[in-house]
């Protein structure tokens, strides 16, 4: 008990009535789909890719869609991420435009633009080291490699470039067509992928 | 103002002055100048006699280096007894100077390089022993020679500022002098290292015949099993920047020339430093005032408009 | 729409759809309205800082060009929180970024917008509150945070080469004596 600093401690915690404990649960809607792993998701993976190879890349794009893993767990999440990633790279640039028309004209095409654009979002948080909390602190004056000659110069062009402009060129298209309500509709929504 | 002067500006324009002929005056000055050098300018006894002393850190190391001889031979009969509190004093008489207006102009040009004088003893030092070596080498292949040719001279240090020093050592082919410099800003030091690495390639690129430059923070080999180097390097604020003067620059008549030249490095080099980093301020106070115009643009317009009353007075809202 | 003076190509190809979805999210996320605090009374606080009522925090968005340049955009009811990490090749650039986003933040008072510490992993941060969106046109806001990230860029490159053609010269210009 000594050790605790009770001066720092959030009281407001222990309150269950207390504004901190929000049940953020309840903003769910109630038709979520059923809770899924990742051994769900890598199965659903294999159809996806199936169908990309088979050159059916709007089926791909639609099932990986459909099937995002609504109330999956973390895992399930991260590799269903790779798999929408993967469709979303092998899908040549110039298609780009006609697959998403294709796409939004479908019955429930609005909602699967919606995923996609989370989709979209969440690509690039993770391909760039998380929001923040992964990757070295710019601010650190870390690099003290002294005074001499031989240069450690190995900042270099960030990594994972490729995949961002992939991810940027996707958005900018969906913009076009859903408008920011799209995008708007990422940030509010409880059901993240 | 690229290049630094090699001499003191301040005790040149006095004495200018003094010499021409103007009325005698009594004089009082304390002048500074780099690396904590202190000049005192006075007349003790009459109006006429005018004393300048020097003070500097590392007077005792410039003796053991032959400072005194080339004192000598620069004031000789000037030299009089050393002030209290400064290392090295000059007396100049009004009434005793020498008659042509070059002559005076010379005197004066020798006296405000007094420092300069001061510390190129141990350079000259430096230059002897390399002639000497280089002949005595000339006598021998380079399998053959025996060690102490090889080796080169003993290294002179000189401690100059508090921390900082320079460290002079000839061989037969070449002398090395060594500047160790201190940043204590880490941004001085990583501008210090653009601004080096030019000194590098400007050899290999424009001036093919300049001294070879080499820059590092530990202490070269040189300087190893030396007392006092290095030991405040350990966070990386110590640079060692190596110069090596060839027999080119070695020369009788580049002498003078080279040796007043590279005691200005060290100033030089800080000053471009400090320089670069306050234009590069200004530039970023400017930009910011860019962006606040920028920012500024997203406050809608105020439109005063002219408001009447019924009868056609106007009126101002409050607040 | 913009020009910058890096090596062209492979700079400047995903440079504008970067600014883009920044444009667009940012146009997104401005959508702000007065929202007193729920925990304390008589209090209005910028709920994305204070952090005390979860249910008004929205899912944050993050825009990256690559690991070095992204954006973060953190959206609540009354308050968004901008960050952005700016480009840092090399150990000049980084100390450049740095004294520049510092001498930004000391004159945060005159920027309104601009936090005063930024975001842990980014270089810069930018606090815009409902008041602001209310005082302000939110349009012009957000070009200046496009504008903001552009003039960067360029303003550390341009700082850069001063500082190399500085170097260059002043070096020369010792050595030649010795010619």
């Amino acid at each position: 008990m000594a050790n605790i600093n009770w001066r720092t401690l959030n009281v407001d915690a222990y309150d269950p009535d207390s504004e901190v404990n929000f049940p953020l649960t309840t903003l769910l809607p109630a038709n979520l789909p059923a809770p899924s792993n990742a051994a769900e998701s890598a199965q659903i993976g294999q159809q996806v890719r199936q169908l990309l190879r088979a050159g059916d890349s709007l089926g791909a794009l639609q099932s990986a869609l459909e099937t995002a893993p609504l109330a999956g767990d973390e895992a399930a999440k991260q590799v269903h991420l790779a798999t929408v990633l993967e469709v979303l790279q092998g899908i040549r640039h110039s298609e780009v435009s006609r697959i998403l028309s294709e796409l939004l004209k479908q019955p429930g095409g609005t909602a699967l633009g919606d995923t996609l654009m989370k989709y979209l979002y969440k690509g690039m948080a993770s391909g760039a080291g998380g929001s923040g909390s992964k990757g070295l602190s710019p601010q650190a004056t870390g690099a003290s490699t002294g005074f001499s000659q031989i240069q450690g110069r190995n900042f270099g062009e960030g990594s994972g470039g490729q995949v961002m402009s992939v991810l940027l060129s996707w958005h900018e298209k969906l913009t076009e067509v859903v408008g920011v309500g799209g995008i708007v509709r990422v940030m509010s929504d409880r059901r993240t992928v | 103002m690229l290049l630094l002067d090699y001499q003191n500006v301040l005790i040149q324009s006095i004495l200018t002055e003094r010499f021409s002929g103007a009325p005698p005056q009594t004089i009082d000055q304390v002048v500074s100048d780099f690396d904590g050098v202190i000049f005192h300018i006075s007349t003790p006894t009459t109006k006429t006699e005018i004393l300048i002393s020097l003070s500097i850190k590392c007077f005792r190391e410039l003796v053991q280096y032959g400072a005194e001889a080339v004192l000598q031979r620069e004031y000789g009969s000037y030299i009089t007894a050393t002030e209290a509190g400064y290392d090295f004093s000059i007396l100049v008489d009004l009434e005793n100077l020498p008659p042509s207006p070059e002559e005076r102009e010379e005197l004066v040009r020798r006296i405000s390089l007094l420092k300069r004088n001061v510390m190129a003893a141990p350079f000259e030092k430096a230059y002897d022993e390399f002639s000497q070596l280089s002949a005595e080498a000339a006598k021998y292949t380079s399998e053959s020679a025996p060690q102490g040719i090889a080796e080169g001279g003993e290294v002179m240090s000189i401690h100059y500022r508090e921390e900082e020093a320079i460290y002079i050592k000839a061989s037969f082919d070449r002398v090395t002098v060594i500047f160790s410099t201190m940043f204590i800003d880490a941004v001085d030091r990583i501008f210090a290292k653009v601004f080096l690495q030019e000194f590098v390639d400007a050899r290999r690129r424009a001036i093919q015949n300049a001294p070879q430059v080499l820059f590092r923070s530990d202490p070269p080999l040189e300087l190893q099993g030396l007392k006092g180097v290095g030991k405040t390097g350990e966070k990386g604020e110590m640079g060692f920047i190596t110069f090596v003067l060839f027999p080119r620059h070695l020369t009788l008549q580049q002498r003078d020339e080279v040796i007043s030249h590279i005691q200005t490095f060290r100033d030089y080099f800080h000053y471009h430093i400090k320089a670069s980093k306050a234009y590069i301020h200004s530039r970023m106070r400017r930009r910011t005032a860019d962006f606040l115009q920028v920012l500024n643009r997203a406050r809608p317009e105020t439109e005063e408009r002219e408001r009447k009353t019924a009868s056609g007075r106007t009126f101002r809202v409050q607040g | 729409m913009v020009c910058l003076a890096i090596p062209p190509g492979f700079e400047s190809q995903s440079l504008r759809p970067y600014l883009q979805c920044v444009r667009s999210s940012l146009t997104a996320a401005l959508s702000l309205s007065n929202f007193a605090s729920q925990v304390a009374e008589r209090h209005n606080v910028p709920e994305i800082e204070a952090a005390s009522s979860p249910e008004v925090l929205l899912n944050p968005l993050t825009v990256a060009r690559n690991e070095n340049e992204k954006v973060l955009i953190e959206p609540s009811i009354n308050s968004v929180r901008v960050s952005i990490r700016i480009k840092q090749a090399d150990e000049i650039e980084h100390i450049l970024v740095h004294k520049f986003t510092r001498f930004l933040t000391q004159r945060a008072e005159s920027f309104f917008i601009l936090r005063r510490k930024p975001v842990k992993g980014y270089d810069i941060s930018f606090l815009i509150t409902n008041t602001h969106t209310e005082e302000m046109l939110k349009h012009k806001l957000v070009d200046f945070i496009i504008q903001f990230m552009e003039e960067v860029d360029k303003e550390i490159s341009e700082m850069k080469l001063f500082l190399n053609a500085r170097a260059r010269f002043v070096a020369e210009s010792f050595l030649i004596p010795f010619d």
